[in-house]
């Protein structure tokens, strides 16, 4: 650590001239919308913590949309690491497979979420479906997907595994190249099998990264929103409706931004502990 | 070597964004995403007779349209022009984001619309937005499969109608699994719109139960009545105890796709499908007129686009102009070959007469006429659309109707609310 | 070389491994490969039905009989698709140059640096990705209209350029560079700024490219925000042209799959060009 106060100022400022006008500013108006009350004519009155109260006590789907969120949460999130972490250890080689490979996976990331949609939507039909013609072909009975409130949101994270494992597997690729050679060599010389160096060796040298993709990623899944929007609008019977698409319809649809930024800002407070607690277990075996 | 790719990017930047600044009075209009080349077309017109104004037309995909308005509207005078869904008006005319048009329209030039049409554009007495298309509904069936089926044709002649009695009876039949391997092959019935209430609604009032109380701002006693709770109830058995119709099929465009591909023998389907059902390759289709509930009374939707002024533009006059264009009769005529929508103006029906000659059209054209009955006239659509969608949907999965939409009726109030 | 000598010793192990990692290889690509497939086989083909292909399921469902690149033409003749991949491209550019600049220099003040109110500056990095744009989209308009760039290319770059998940990346990587380098290099007499650029980023080539990426993909994928700051058509971008094929009424389906076609090459194109930079593999330890 050095301690150059100005240089370090000079190094932060033009991020933070950038981040303070149109992140920090729009944050701080926001979290203030949710302690007022805005009427129809626009004009704002404060209402003290009435929006927080209102969902804490009276709103009769919030609390099932924070046991969806959270369970969706607890699905996705180690699945997504886990995923971009496998395929990032799988296709860190020099083999001549791995760079189509390395794309392929990435690729859907590239595809517009409005045609991700169309594309499952096909797949996972429940009468007609690419997915339920392959179930039937092995003898299996077919399933309705993302017609059943029980495997809706099973559907959605799989979906949403496909799209983004790709892209989280590119910082993993990334933060392989940092590893020092030396180190895998002493291991060779030590007779270490490629298991004992991933665990050993290869993980362990990997925190930084994965504590910065298990964060990202718990922010990024907690604010899903697009593919409940156009797959499942919250349904089947509400096992999808998670809290960013309540606070979505509540700013734009139901007009009552006082609701959907008290949605937000609990949001906020949820992820932040969230990514404190992870990055305090990854700090533990930072140093090396 | 870096600093300087910077710099030539920024210097490009002033350059391209000054280019934009310039064009005598240039009207920004936020129109629905359909094709571009096709909404060219449309306004071509208008650009020949006023060179003077320069027309952008922000195309808006549809998922997107109404969240974008809810952004750019409270916070300045563009768009100057906008299309509006006809029973949004009172919700932009209540936040004074509408002009009020009654000065810039002569009575004689309002007559060229339906009346019924004019009305969704009122509210509280002032007319605030012109439509722009309209819309009908009936029963659309595949022949070949009613054939195939020895089942008889329902009627096709204008004003006759099966009840919904019928439909469902008719639907068990045409339910079939063809091959026994315990898969639906056809589904005797579906709503191409599964949720919406614009299509839901009409079953309803056919039942004689109300849809909102007469305040506009009251759900309470109407969509949690016995009435509307029967019908509710009526639905889900489609669903849910016949299982004549497939469920999870959320949008117009897939369950289009399952009749024109004959997985479904009847579908209740807007007047679009006129048209986009001749694109399926041998699909042979009839349309009967709208069912309704036997003791009950001939309902069907109707309402649709709307075009409005921003109360806030600058530009008022280039503004009333280009929208006395777009919903005029040329315009109306040159969209109504490209799209196949119901014109909101009766003379369009007369000036085409090689697509309005379809006897499909007569029948829905006796529906306008007759049978038609707006959505409810409330400043709280958006929330109110919403709920009751959400509601049917969880009914269509199975969900109790009577204590989903007592639930319903106690969240729209809490949400109408701040118009009261 | 090690690594030679390390594969003789395991060669009845590694045929074992072989076979598990086809079979792994083959359930990844199946995996990708299907609904990409069907995807560009549906833009591909003359313009068809949705369900036509898709069911029965037959080996057409993923090939197309006769392919055409009609669609692809109309999307660029007379949908104006060319425009809007220029624009997002040039939006895409213009936050990657601002962007990896002023991100990476704040990552390197937070990796570094040790001075007061660091960790408050830390807490808004990492609010910034965790409170959803939804929320903020509103209060963001006010903020852009007021600095008077609404409807330019201004209001589609500025506000992505600072970026809390760049930052906090950067900071990840930052954290790795031995701070000895940087010690010695001061000692020399180098400025901040010079070794910054001259020693630091050089050595992160694979961060940068991982933020390159997720910059483009940020600005790739927008779809609300271009619609409400640059609204204008001449500022229309290509996620929104591409979701303008799916209305109210219908879909037109061959041109939405072939405008999303489109619309991924360049991501993907970006990728496989960039990614050489994640070259150093597990068992290449030839080169240091």
């Amino acid at each position: 650590m050095f301690r150059d106060t100005k240089a370090a100022l000079v190094f932060i400022l033009p991020a933070f001239v950038f981040i303070g006008l149109f992140k920090i500013w729009p944050i701080v108006l926001s979290f203030g919308e949710s302690f007022t009350f805005t009427s129809i004519t626009g004009a704002k009155t404060f209402v003290g913590l009435e929006n927080y109260g209102y969902l804490f006590t009276e709103d009769p789907v919030f609390w099932g949309s924070v046991k969806t969120t959270v369970l969706y949460s607890l699905m996705i999130n180690p699945l997504t690491v886990a995923a971009a972490l496998g395929l990032a250890l799988l296709f860190n080689r020099k083999a001549r497979y791995t760079g189509f490979f390395r794309t392929l996976s990435f690729l859907p990331s590239a595809i517009s979420m409005s045609v991700v949609a169309v594309v499952w939507g096909i797949i996972l039909d429940p009468y007609y479906g690419l997915a339920n013609s392959m179930l039937r072909m092995v003898g299996l009975a077919p399933q309705p997907f993302l017609t059943s409130s029980t495997q809706a949101l099973m559907c959605l994270a799989a979906i949403s595994l496909w799209r983004s494992a790709g892209y989280w597997m590119m910082f993993f690729l990334a933060g392989l190249q940092g590893i020092p050679h030396e180190i895998y060599e002493a291991a060779d010389i030590d007779g270490a099998s490629g298991l004992q160096k991933t665990f050993r060796i290869t993980l362990p040298l990997l925190t930084r990264t994965t504590s910065f993709v298990l964060v990202a990623n718990t922010a990024f899944n907690f604010l899903t929103f697009a593919p409940v929007y156009i797959l499942t609008k919250g349904g089947p019977r509400g096992s999808t409706n998670l809290l960013m698409y309540e606070s979505f319809k509540s700013a734009f649809v139901n007009l009552d931004i006082g609701r959907a930024t008290a949605i937000s800002s609990i949001l906020l407070v949820i992820i932040l502990l969230i990514a404190v607690v992870e990055l305090r277990l990854t700090r533990a075996s930072f140093d090396y | 070597m870096r600093r300087t790719v910077a710099v030539l990017i920024l210097v490009g930047l002033v350059g391209l964004a000054s280019v934009s600044t310039f064009a005598a009075t240039k009207l920004e209009v936020i129109w629905m995403g359909w094709p571009k080349d096709k909404v060219d077309v449309l306004i071509d017109g208008f650009k020949k007779a006023n060179p003077g104004i320069e027309v952008d037309m922000q195309l808006i995909p549809f998922a997107q349209l109404f969240q974008t308005l809810e952004v750019r509207l409270p916070s300045g005078g563009t768009p100057d022009v906008y299309i509006v869904d006809g029973p949004l008006t009172p919700s932009y005319a209540a936040r004074n984001f509408l002009l009020p048009l009654d000065g810039y329209f002569t009575a004689e030039e309002l007559k060229a619309w339906f009346p019924a049409s004019l009305e969704t554009g009122r509210y509280k007495g002032k007319l605030y937005s012109i439509p722009y298309a309209t819309s009908s509904a009936g029963l659309f069936f595949n022949k070949a499969v009613f054939r195939k089926y020895g089942v008889p044709f329902p009627p096709e002649e204008p004003g006759k109608r099966l009840t919904w009695e019928e439909v469902a009876a008719l639907a068990r039949k045409l339910t079939i699994d063809e091959n026994g391997d315990g898969q639906v092959d056809v589904w005797g019935f579906m709503f191409e719109q599964i949720d919406r209430p614009y299509q839901l609604l009409p079953l309803v009032q056919s039942k004689g139960a109300q849809a909102i109380g007469p305040d506009g701002l009251t759900t309470d006693g109407y969509i949690n009545s016995d009435k509307f709770v029967e019908v509710a109830t009526f639905y889900s058995k489609f669903f849910n105890e016949w299982k004549v119709s497939p469920q999870g099929i959320p949008d117009a465009a897939k369950s289009r796709e399952y009749f024109g591909n004959g997985k479904a023998a009847m579908m209740l389907g807007a007047e679009w499908n006129i048209s986009r059902l001749a694109d399926f390759k041998g699909l042979e289709f009839g349309l009967s007129s709208h069912p309704y509930f036997a003791g009950g009374k001939a309902v069907t939707p109707t309402g649709s686009w709307h075009v409005g002024v921003n109360s806030k533009t600058t530009k008022k006059d280039a503004a009333i102009k280009f929208l006395k264009y777009i919903t005029g009769h040329e315009a109306a005529v040159e969209w109504t070959k490209l799209f196949g929508h119901a014109p909101a103006r009766p003379g369009v029906y007369d000036a085409l007469p090689e697509v309005f000659g379809n006897p499909m059209w007569q029948t829905l054209f006796y529906e306008m006429n007759n049978t038609a009955v707006p959505r409810p006239v409330t400043p709280g659509y958006l929330e109110y659309e919403l709920i009751l969608r959400e509601t049917f949907n969880s009914i269509h999965y199975g969900a109790d109707p009577r204590t989903s939409l007592e639930s319903a009726a106690k969240r729209i109030d809490r949400e109408l609310r701040k118009y009261r | 070389m090690n690594s030679a000598g390390h594969k003789r010793q395991n060669r009845g192990v590694s045929r074992l491994g072989t076979v598990f990692l086809l079979c792994v290889l083959t359930v990844v690509a199946l995996v990708y490969l299907i609904p990409l497939c069907w995807t560009v086989a549906s833009a591909l083909r003359p313009a068809s039905s949705l369900y036509e292909y898709a069911n029965p399921l037959t080996w057409r469902t993923f090939v197309p009989d006769r392919v055409t690149l009609a669609n692809l033409q109309n999307i660029f003749v007379n949908l104006g698709f060319g425009r809007a991949l220029a624009n997002s491209f040039i939006v895409a550019v213009a936050s990657i140059v601002l962007g990896v600049a002023v991100n990476s220099m704040a990552g390197f003040a937070l990796a570094k640096f040790q001075f007061p109110g660091k960790g408050l500056l830390f807490f808004m990095v990492l609010i910034t990705f965790m409170v959803p744009f939804e929320a903020i989209v509103i209060p963001l308009y006010l903020v852009v209209s007021r600095l008077g760039i609404i409807n330019s290319y201004y209001a589609l770059i500025l506000p992505a350029v600072g970026n809390g998940l760049a930052i906090f990346l950067f900071k990840q990587f930052f954290e790795e560079v031995p701070s000895e380098l940087l010690e010695a290099a001061r000692v020399d007499g180098a400025s901040w700024m010079r070794i910054f650029w001259g020693i630091v980023m050089p050595l992160s080539m694979p961060v940068v490219v991982s933020v390159v990426v997720m910059l483009f993909m940020f600005q790739w994928n927008a779809l609300f925000w271009p619609l409400v700051a640059a609204h204008s058509s001449q500022y229309q971008m290509v996620q929104v042209a591409v979701a303008t094929h799916v209305t109210a009424e219908e879909a037109h389906w061959a041109n939405l799959f072939s405008s999303a076609l489109a619309a991924s090459l360049p991501p993907m194109l970006l990728f496989l060009f960039l990614q050489k930079y994640y070259v150093r593999g597990i068992s290449n330890t030839g080169f240091k």
